[in-house]
């Protein structure tokens, strides 16, 4: 069926489920490592396994409290209610990744609820997405048909590293309507749980999986409206697969919608796959059979019952959020929203960056200019361009926030120039003494003695003696070549103001 | 009484040891010898562990030798029951699908046991997962009683109870999810305990109904049967469930009855149901207890006769769920697979070929009541219903310190008896509401009845209050000494 209508408008509705891996030091429900944890990122296959992750008969559960307070952490950020009383339920099926035959997770009772995330768009407009529930759920292990070192194997081989890592899931209500929102959305709240501590949030290793949910909003030209049918995209993990899902599913439903006519409906969900390399969806599974997994209380764990007092000392441990700390870049430093943007990618170099400015408005208290602005000129000129050069990240090159406040306070007080300074920088990456000491040491403090400038002033003018008459004879423009002729044979040491100076001095 | 000669209490086989009036070594090897003779006949042991057994009474000697304090149970051999893992050996729950499973680990109860100086000798049969109440659905050939081979030992820890009654060692664990441990107890006229729901760690015992299961002692004496208990009991960081809860010293006042004596008999307890001479030989026991002072109180527990309704659905419920890990993956039993046939194939085969008949019924029973559509009809309901049953006996325990009633409502069966499941179901009448409310009980040898030309022995069965155990353990001490 066709609709005789033509289409009037289209409206994308999106709802996303996020499965984050926190990275806890051991596994959601026993000691053994978990491979969420930095330390255990590139374990061999099944080392991080014991009897309760390979689910042996008599093995049993006992949950991690580090689990929960993450989780917790992630639900206070997002403006949730936190549950009081909790319980594990009980999701069975049969699968070769899942070793008990069932996974633990919390089906009626979340441990997060009702909150929001509003994010600030480009434009000055803010976007408001509803979080309708985060619950805590243990990952299952992996399969696989590759033997260590790439070589096919005929047959399913089971990595059980993963299996009992804790997982939370977060669902947001269905209110976003573009995939630039929804990315938006998926970039801040990776960059929240990165600031949270609660994963490294490495997209390629599945630290953070995305499956929007997705439907578009047809407006007929006869004033009428049909949703179609919702499909879920599995597992998607990088923000450019998130966008390239959602683009591909509105046009495709759409076109689907012309040919068949078909509405959301009971039973009518689909889950599809994506293609990264063809840039498609893949029909996954045809209907949501409404699979029964036959959730039930698991008896083997209590209840968790988070108390006033430990939801404090957990509220207590949530630091500045960097959407807040962009905010405050931005308004109060006066920094760019890209630099803002730049200095909150990564939570330790924000840290860098906080500590850095502290200890220069501490060093420097009359600085022209907020210290924040320096700092970030600094990091992101000096900083940045060593950063690329290494391969490194700029707050991992060495040098200490201590030494940057020690650089700015010389450099504002013009004893080194900025092209020493660059310089400096460089030298402070490879040691911990102080910004002084290291720039007495290479020679990179300002030169101001008359003597010495006079001698690298009557040099350059005889080098130059073009530009020397040009000078006097009031072509301003001649003296850039007399105080580069200076520079040059002071190494750059020399105050160029001071030589401009003497220029007048010596030809007008 | 068909037994071997009266066995020595814990305490002074323990004693004898420690004074070096005998070796461990010596005791073990006799223990292991009564093992040998009797188990062609009873089949009470699926797997006697000698080299292993012989090995740590030799080193206990050597410890006791040096004058090392070796603990409460020091070489005491003890039998433990096919579901409990234990490094020694294999563990096979009466399965096939576990056939030759050897764990790499031991159940905490075990441990604590061999901490204080016990000797593991072997693993017992029993009902396969523990689901049976006769100990004859279990993939190693039934178990049978030692009062007359023709009758089952009850069940599921039928070979843990055989091997007390029949002489083969002093102690051994059971485990109790609807009176496993209990019923065994009475059909062979032992002292049989279930520990109040978190009272012994879980750690290591295979999960059959998970908020139902508790290890438990089978010994001679109510003493003994206090003294294993007492080393097993307490919390377990490896085990949530299991309550950070004082473990008293059961047997500091065990021959101080309580005084007042209040016994609530429920007048559901003593009814049509039982055999008629069960039900004699308990209200003279009652008669006694009048008699020696105690305060009968006449009772009212409507809604126990719902306990096998509500326990024949929530333990198969978490039984689905809880054996759902035997599927031929990691370990156990795996089914040849041929070209064509796929993962569902691999789990079909495996589990049909692994899982004896009443395993099979129980899952389908427990996938039953927890699918869409009845799940509150069954499960939901069920739960309903022993809440209502644990508020029923929370009021009675207002009232009286122990319920009294025959542990089983007939003496040992002939094997094959009750092939019908519901008939056998009804073996648990009296016992699974102790595990559905997760309070304590024990069954108490109660003296013997005459059936078909055979004295046969009868349980008598208290309940206390969850965590009153030693409360427990003195009244059956009462109990124990009447006439």
């Amino acid at each position: 069926m066709s609709s005789p209508a033509t289409i009037a408008s289209t409206r994308l509705k999106i709802g996303l489920e996020i499965h984050v891996e926190l990275a806890t030091r051991s596994k959601m429900f026993t000691r053994t490592a978990n491979v969420a944890h930095p330390d255990h990122f590139d374990a061999a296959p099944n080392t991080l396994v014991d009897p309760v992750v390979a689910a042996l008969p008599g093995a049993l559960p006992v949950l991690n409290r580090r689990a929960i307070e993450m989780s917790i952490m992630v639900g206070l950020a997002l403006d949730c209610r936190i549950a009081s009383f909790s319980k594990w339920d009980r999701k069975n099926y049969f699968y070769p990744d899942l070793p008990k035959g069932y996974q633990i997770s919390q089906y009626d009772l979340p441990l997060c609820a009702d909150g929001a995330l509003t994010l600030p768009r480009p434009d000055g407009t803010v976007k408001r997405v509803g979080i309708t529930r985060c619950h805590l759920e243990e990952d299952t292990g992996k399969l696989g048909h590759e033997l260590p070192g790439g070589l096919h194997y005929d047959g399913s081989l089971v990595d059980l590293n993963r299996a009992g890592t804790p997982l939370l899931e977060i669902v947001t209500e269905p209110d976003l309507e573009d995939a630039d929102d929804t990315v938006s959305f998926a970039k801040e709240l990776r960059s929240i749980c990165r600031f949270l501590g609660v994963t490294e949030g490495i997209m390629q290793r599945g630290h953070m999986r995305f499956e929007p949910n997705i439907n578009v909003i047809i407006q007929t030209s006869d004033g009428h409206e049909y949703a179609t049918p919702v499909v879920e995209v599995k597992n998607l993990n990088s923000f450019r697969a998130v966008k390239g899902a959602i683009d591909y599913e509105r046009d495709r439903q759409v076109a689907a919608w012309r040919e068949d006519g078909l509405v959301m409906g009971p039973g009518a969900k689909s889950t599809r796959g994506w293609d990264d390399t063809r840039g498609v969806t893949v029909l996954q599974r045809e209907k949501e059979d409404a699979h029964d997994y036959r959730y039930f209380p698991d008896p083997d764990l209590v209840p968790v019952v988070v108390d006033d007092a430990w939801r404090e000392t957990i509220a207590a441990s949530i630091p500045e959020l960097p959407m807040k700390r962009r905010a405050r870049y931005v308004s109060e430093y006066g920094l760019s929203p890209a630099d803002a943007v730049t200095l909150t990618d990564d939570p330790r170099l924000c840290d860098f960056y906080d500590t850095a400015v502290i200890a220069t408005a501490a060093a420097t208290p009359d600085l022209s200019g907020p210290a924040g602005l320096a700092v970030a000129k600094l990091l992101l000129n000096a900083g940045a361009k060593r950063a690329n050069e290494t391969d490194r990240a700029i707050h991992e090159l060495g040098i200490g926030p201590e030494q940057v406040a020690q650089l700015i306070a010389l450099r504002e007080a013009n004893e080194v120039g900025s092209t020493a300074a660059d310089e400096l920088f460089g030298h402070l990456c490879q040691t911990d003494e102080a910004a002084r000491a290291v720039a007495e040491r290479e020679g990179l403090l300002q030169v101001r003695d008359d003597d010495a400038l006079d001698a690298w002033v009557d040099a350059a003018i005889a080098a130059q003696p073009q530009a020397a008459d040009d000078f006097a004879a009031g072509k301003d423009a001649a003296a850039g070549r007399l105080v580069g002729e200076v520079m040059k044979r002071s190494q750059g040491k020399a105050d160029a103001k001071a030589v401009r100076g003497k220029l007048e001095e010596r030809l007008r | 009484m068909s037994t071997d000669a009266p066995i020595a209490s814990l305490a002074d086989v323990a004693d004898a040891h420690r004074r070096g009036a005998t070796t461990v070594e010596a005791t073990v090897r006799s223990c292991l010898e009564r093992v040998d003779r009797r188990n062609d006949e009873l089949n009470s042991f699926r797997e006697v562990h000698h080299a292993e057994a012989l090995a740590a009474a030799s080193t206990l000697d050597e410890r006791l030798a040096r004058g090392d304090d070796v603990g409460p149970l020091a070489g005491v051999p003890v039998a433990v029951k096919d579901n409990i893992v234990t490094r020694a050996g294999t563990t096979c729950c009466g399965s096939r699908i576990l056939e030759g499973y050897r764990s790499p680990f031991t159940a905490t109860a075990v441990e604590r046991l061999a901490a204080a100086g016990a000797i593991v000798i072997g693993k017992t049969n029993c009902d396969e997962f523990a689901m049976g109440s006769s100990s004859e659905h279990c993939a190693y050939g039934p178990v049978r009683n030692p009062w007359d081979p023709a009758r089952v030992p009850g069940g599921s820890s039928g070979g843990s109870a055989a091997a007390v009654a029949g002489g083969q060692c002093p102690a051994a664990l059971g485990s109790d999810t609807g009176g496993s441990v209990r019923q065994p107890a009475a059909l062979c006229g032992v002292v049989g305990v279930k520990p109040s729901y978190g009272r012994v760690s879980r750690w290591g015992l295979v999960a059959f109904g998970s908020s139902l299961d508790q290890i438990g002692p089978f010994a001679a004496s109510v003493a003994d049967a206090a003294r294993l208990l007492g080393v097993m009991a307490g919390p377990d960081e490896r085990d949530s469930t299991c309550a950070d809860v004082p473990v008293p010293d059961y047997l500091a006042r065990l021959e101080t009855p309580p005084d007042p004596l209040r016994i609530g008999v429920p007048r559901q307890y003593l009814g049509d149901g039982n055999d008629p001479a069960v039900s004699e030989l308990i209200a003279g026991k009652i008669q006694l207890l009048r008699e020696a002072g105690a305060t009968i109180i006449d009772i009212d527990l409507p809604l126990t006769t719902h306990g096998i309704a509500t326990y024949y659905v929530i333990a198969p419920a978490e039984a689905s769920s809880n054996l759902a890990r035997f599927d031929g993956i990691r370990y156990g039993r795996r089914a040849k697979t041929g070209p064509g046939d796929d993962l569902f194939d691999l789990y079909a085969r495996s589990r049909a070929e692994g899982f004896g008949p009443e395993v099979k019924r129980r899952i389908m029973l427990g996938t039953y009541v927890l699918s869409a559509g009845y799940y509150d009809a069954y499960y939901v309901r069920a739960l309903k219903v022993r809440r209502l049953i644990k508020n029923e006996l929370d009021g009675a325990f207002a009232h009286c310190d122990a319920i009294l009633g025959p542990t089983s409502p007939v003496p040992a069966f002939p094997l094959g008896e009750r092939a019908d499941p519901l008939t056998m179901y009804r073996c648990d009448v009296y016992t699974a509401i102790t595990n559905i409310a997760g309070i304590c009980g024990i069954s108490v040898p109660a003296g013997t009845i005459e059936t078909d030309g055979r004295r046969l022995p009868v349980g008598l069965h208290l309940q206390c209050p969850a965590f009153a155990e030693e409360t427990m353990f003195r009244i059956a001490r009462v109990c124990e000494q009447l006439g």
